[in-house]
């Protein structure tokens, strides 16, 4: 029998609004605080890891070593080997992969598994035409010349490039494929201010109850996700005006992430190397899958986990009803609310290839500690805050509970996996 | 020489203690130093205790010079290093003149930073013995008033069937730089058969937790405890997460975010030792809040929050550890220690919820120790004076300074004190130190 | 590593804020007719409640390879007193002029980590004028502290070429340096002086200006040592304690741009690094620091 990766437990900074209180922070810094406050919490100092993966969707040209960078830079051993992964805002659920697979393979003993993302610190904070002349200006010889560089500046090229991801085949910005997506699945503004007020809600009550207590170090004197608004509620976020989809759309500001800093990390390890060092083990990584839509012919581009979800669950021989717990990453309301309707639609389903319908949720186990909307979603790191709450909330429920992770991203992909507590 | 001419010769680095105008307190000696002149031993009436002590701690001793009461005290030829006056074998009040007659020379012959250790019977027999226990009391008190140059005395109190092997973690940490800041005290060694030997890594293998160590005096705490050896796991509040990770992965402890009002503090606490597979030794109880206010404008909330957090949670919490059902819980031979504060031995203004709370944490320690004796639990208390830090920052300007000159060493300490002091309390080999409350207050003015 | 210091019985200029650097710094400057023994401001130059500038920090530590953390490098907490030397040795009274005098060596001790959002007490005061056998040596002293309690305290040491002080100059020890392979190559632009200036506030342009660099016998314009010290020490980043001493000799300065070297070892009490010309034959600073965990 190949050996079992087991979620030892996490760690994360507190999340944030970009250009908040980690807007003069970087990728290198967050993510280093991220592993500082795992090593302390499982007593790591000095120790050899077996591997760092992590990764950063918005990333600058000097930071190709993201991760090793950032470990030499924290508590752990210079020697702790690290590599740099990146698939969008899947990033660290496919570094927990990556890990967990190479820990099953019986290449390492243990590893982390991590992400970052910084919208404040994005790279690309010019437009194209200024970017041009400010490359004419700094090839030019003569003073003059750099003078008639810069002459050409006009005000519209001074506006500020704000770090939006367009899909590259389409030319649509994500919230724009998936106010498509939301106008043809039917999804009511209603229902995704329902479902954005109760991860507010969720979130708030578990920072109340403790649940953060071993998931979170407070970073440069933010001891609480910023974004949460722990008093909102389904009045409030409907008073706000579309964000997508033109006039008579149903996204806004309140039912869609907003553009975050963070950071998170997962410590995995074998059973033993957990026994050894007397760690916790919460609950073992059983299986992973990634998918993809075909978006530039027109599929939706933010439901490719649903193919995943549908391949894992046959795969595995397991039903919805399985699952104790469910994590449907919420990069848009409407986003989960399309996911869990394609999940229900034969048609949809079939259409993947799949033997029919993923089946009907109970919402009660979806996203029940809050998710993106409420905590806030720096793309790389969101996968890592995920695997780490819901092992910890699986452990909570005893050995044996399942839980299914989906992650949409950029590109049209979808991550999925199947975590069981141990 | 002209005082400009004083600056020029003043030797390149020292500037920060060049302090125009004002007597410059005196740097004190700290950590696993000992004296650096000799150490001399005064055993009067034949008394083979303070010797054999010596002589398992492997150090060499000389004899004193004894006062013949001239006008002139006779003089050591160089400085010497600490006395140890070894009155365990005296009786009436008459063999108090051999106490003077050593002491007299070494006031004046004492290095900076020297010592004086005065081993006495503890108060026990006729009336004549208890008075002339407590008039040595009286003696040190009032010699470590006179002494200077950061030079210490301290009185300890030997309890009948006490082996050298029991005093000897005691008269190492007075002897040693770690005992810089306790000054004028007294304290009671017991009998306890122990087998531990002292080391410099006393704490090597065993397991401490350390509550508010994220700063100030609980980090302190936990680097010296770390320095000794201990496995360290640091707890506080979740806020103050990142300056405990830094501790935690600077001592290559772990840290451990935890409200400890919690009503299920203790439990989190056990479960988690018990989960990371140590057997719990010891516990300092050190987180402790102030919220200041002259009683007339004291609410029932500053009263319960700073009863809770100094009294009422350790109380708890012990309750827990100290189940012998409970995984995780405080070994046999353990070790407890609360802060309690000169506040509550002596009272201060604005602070009667805070006195309170340490007050109660001596009661409480005293109290505790006879209880905990046969599974051979020590239960003691450190009482800080004027610390340096940044809660002790909040105290008023003119009071602030006033705390810190009014003590016999002329300075407010250093969290490294206080946590050396608990070092020593944790020392294996310090089992017969019980229910104590040791003051590190460099002999401040006001307290008992 | 104790945190105690007595408060000074010495007067005490209490700044509004910071002083603007550029008319001090002139006056910092210009050479004045002066007879009789050299002097220096008695006083201590103080500016209370700072509050430190987060974004201005995070640049400081990406320019100098510090991971910005909510604790604060020591070398950050000496550029923040910084302002107040020029501020002093601006004075009538100071024979001491910052332009020509060469800052041969610093001292820091880190008492306790110093968080980003702690309001600090920075105060400054000039002591120990001394001779030297190229001139006179004067200490400036920074003491930083958290309402009252000492946090980092550092002795900034000045040369004044052309400042006679009327006693025996005492030898002064240099430490040994032995040739080695550099671990680590450093390239450092022509812009790093200002880039150094923008985040320190030191204007003295003998760091940017080839012309103010010449004036004083430099070729090209010369990198501030606490840039190269903050560097030097950020490559220990990751591993240095919570408190701990730290001190640096500058031996040569570095003209810019260039490439210099990096040589590091741990020693019984912590770490020492020297920053060497690019084949390591030759030192330009030497640094150590000191953990107490170690030393005890």
């Amino acid at each position: 029998m190949s050996p079992e990766a087991v979620i030892v437990g996490g760690n994360r900074i507190p999340f944030t609004k970009a250009g908040g209180r980690y807007a003069q922070a970087s990728n290198h810094d967050m993510l280093t605080a991220a592993l500082d406050g795992l090593v302390a919490r499982y007593g790591l100092a000095g120790e050899r890891v077996g591997e760092v993966a992590g990764g950063a969707v918005l990333k600058h040209s000097r930071d190709f070593n993201l991760t090793r960078e950032a470990v030499l830079s924290s508590a752990l051993s210079p020697l702790t080997p690290a590599c740099d992964v990146q698939q969008a805002c899947g990033t660290s659920l496919e570094t927990t992969v990556y890990i967990a697979n190479k820990i099953r393979l019986g290449q390492i003993p243990s590893g982390i598994a991590s992400g970052v993302d910084s919208a404040s610190d994005a790279p690309i904070a010019v437009s194209e035409p200024l970017r041009r002349i400010l490359l004419k200006a700094n090839a030019a010889k003569t003073v003059q010349q750099r003078i008639a560089a810069f002459s050409k500046i006009r005000p519209q090229h001074l506006a500020p490039a704000a770090p939006s991801v367009k899909e590259p085949r389409t030319g649509l910005s994500m919230g724009q494929h998936q106010a498509r997506t939301t106008e043809s699945w039917g999804i009511t503004r209603e229902a995704q201010d329902e479902l954005a007020a109760t991860s507010h809600a969720n979130l708030a009550a578990a920072w109340d109850g403790g649940f953060f207590d071993d998931l979170v170090t407070p970073y440069l004197g933010v001891t609480k996700d910023t974004i949460l608004r722990p008093d909102t509620s389904v009045e409030k976020l409907g008073a706000l005006k579309p964000a997508f989809g033109g006039p008579e759309g149903t996204m806004t500001a309140g039912n869609s992430t907003a553009l975050s800093d963070g950071a998170a990390a997962v410590l995995l390890a074998s059973r033993e190397w957990a026994e050894e060092h007397h760690l916790p083990m919460l609950a073992k990584v059983v299986d992973a899958e990634v998918a993809a839509v075909d978006h530039p012919s027109g599929a939706d581009l933010l439901l490719a986990p649903v193919a995943a979800t549908g391949r894992i669950l046959e795969r595995n021989g397991l039903t919805v009803g399985d699952f104790d717990l469910v994590e449907i990453h919420e990069a848009f309301a409407s986003t989960v609310l399309a996911t869990l309707a394609a999940w229900e639609s034969e048609e949809y389903c079939t259409g993947l290839g799949l033997s029919g319908a993923i089946g009907t949720l109970d919402r009660s186990k979806l996203n029940v500690n809050g998710s993106s909307l409420a905590v806030g979603h720096p793309f790389a790191a969101t996968g890592a805050r995920i695997v780490a709450s819901l092992a910890k909330m699986l452990h909570q429920r005893g050995p044996g509970s399942r839980g299914l992770i989906s992650v949409c991203a950029a590109g049209g992909l979808g991550v999925v996996a199947i975590l069981e507590a141990v | 020489m002209s005082a400009l001419e004083k600056v020029f010769y003043s030797p390149v680095g020292q500037g920060v203690a060049k302090k125009a105008g004002l007597s410059e307190p005196p740097t004190l000696r700290r950590g696993r130093t000992w004296p650096q002149g000799a150490i001399v031993l005064a055993p009067l009436e034949g008394a083979t205790l303070g010797k054999l002590t010596l002589k398992a701690l492997g150090r060499a001793f000389e004899a004193p010079v004894v006062d013949t009461d001239t006008d002139q005290a006779p003089g050591y030829g160089s400085r010497i290093g600490a006395l140890m006056v070894d009155a365990t074998a005296l009786t009436t009040l008459g063999q108090l003149e051999q106490v003077r007659a050593v002491l007299r020379p070494a006031m004046k012959g004492l290095e900076r930073s020297g010592r004086i250790v005065i081993l006495a019977a503890a108060p026990a027999g006729g009336w004549e013995q208890r008075a002339l226990a407590r008039a040595l009391d009286g003696i040190d008190r009032t010699v470590g008033k006179e002494l200077r140059g950061g030079a210490t005395t301290n009185l300890v109190y030997v309890e009948p069937g006490v082996r050298p092997g029991d005093l000897a973690s005691t008269l190492e940490f007075l002897l040693q730089g770690r005992s810089a800041f306790v000054d004028g005290q007294t304290w009671t060694v017991s009998a306890s058969g122990t087998k531990a030997t002292v080391s410099d890594k006393p704490l090597a293998g065993k397991t401490a937790v350390v509550t508010g160590a994220a700063r100030g005096i609980g980090a302190a705490i936990a680097r010296t405890l770390a320095r000794d050896g201990a496995h360290l796991i640091v707890v506080d509040i979740p806020p103050a997460g990142e300056a405990l990770a830094a501790v935690a992965n600077e001592v290559g402890g772990t840290a451990l975010h935890l409200d400890i009002t919690a009503a299920d503090a203790g439990h989190t606490l056990a479960a988690h030792i018990a989960e990371r597979g140590h057997e719990l030794y010891a516990v300092v109880h050190n987180a402790g809040i102030t919220r200041d206010k002259m009683l007339a404008n004291t609410d029932a909330a500053r009263w319960a929050s700073v009863l809770d957090v100094n009294l009422q949670a350790q109380m708890r919490i012990n309750d827990v550890l100290l189940n012998p059902k409970t995984k995780g819980g405080l070994a046999k031979g353990g070790r407890l220690v609360g802060i309690a504060s000169t506040s509550g031995l002596a009272g201060n203004k604005g602070q009667t919820n805070y006195a309170a709370s340490k007050a109660g944490v001596a009661g409480l320690v005293q109290a505790m120790a006879p209880d905990l004796a046969d599974r051979g639990i020590t239960v003691n208390a450190v009482a800080p004076g004027f610390i340096e830090t940044d809660m002790t920052a909040r105290i008023p300007f003119v009071q602030r300074e006033i705390f810190r000159r009014t003590n016999s060493l002329s300075q407010g300490g250093s969290p490294v004190d206080v946590a050396e002091t608990i070092g020593y309390l944790l020392d294996p080999a310090s089992a017969g130190v019980t229910g104590q409350v040791i003051r590190v207050c460099g002999q401040n003015l006001v307290g008992a | 590593m104790a945190a105690v210091a007595t408060r000074a019985e010495r007067d005490v200029e209490v700044l509004a804020g910071t002083p603007n650097l550029m008319p001090a710094f002139a006056r910092s400057v210009l050479p004045r007719p002066h007879s009789g023994p050299p002097t220096i401001p008695t006083r201590e130059a103080v500016i209370r409640n700072y509050s430190q500038d987060p974004a201005r920090l995070a640049a400081y530590n990406r320019l100098t390879g510090f991971t910005l953390r909510d604790a604060v490098p020591p070398t950050w907490l000496h550029v923040l007193t910084f302002p107040l030397h020029i501020h002093l040795l601006s004075d009538k009274e100071s024979s001491i002029k910052l332009l020509g005098a060469v800052h041969v060596s610093n001292s820091m001790t880190l008492h306790r980590p110093v968080s980003v959002s702690e309001r600090l007490n920075l105060g400054v005061h000039l002591d120990a004028l001394r001779p030297h056998r190229k001139g006179a040596l004067v200490d400036l002293i920074g003491t930083i502290r958290v309402a009252d309690e000492v946090v980092w305290e550092g002795i900034s040491t000045y040369l004044a070429q052309g400042v006679t002080v009327p006693v025996e100059a005492q030898p002064t020890d240099r430490e040994p340096f032995e040739p080695a392979t550099p671990q680590a190559l450093w390239s450092l632009p022509l812009d790093l002086g200002r880039q150094y200036r923008a985040v320190s506030g030191d204007p003295n342009p003998i760091h940017t200006s080839r012309l103010a660099a010449r004036a004083f016998g430099f070729p090209r314009p010369i990198i501030h040592g606490m840039w190269t010290y903050a560097r030097a020490l950020a490559s220990f980043d990751g591993r240095l304690p919570g408190a701990y001493a730290t001190r640096v000799a500058f031996t040569k300065p570095i003209l810019l741009p260039t490439t210099v070297g990096l040589i590091t070892h741990r020693t019984d009490a912590g770490y020492r690094a020297v920053v060497t010309d690019r084949r390591g034959s030759a030192p330009h600073l030497a640094m150590s620091v000191d953990t107490p965990q170690l030393d005890q």
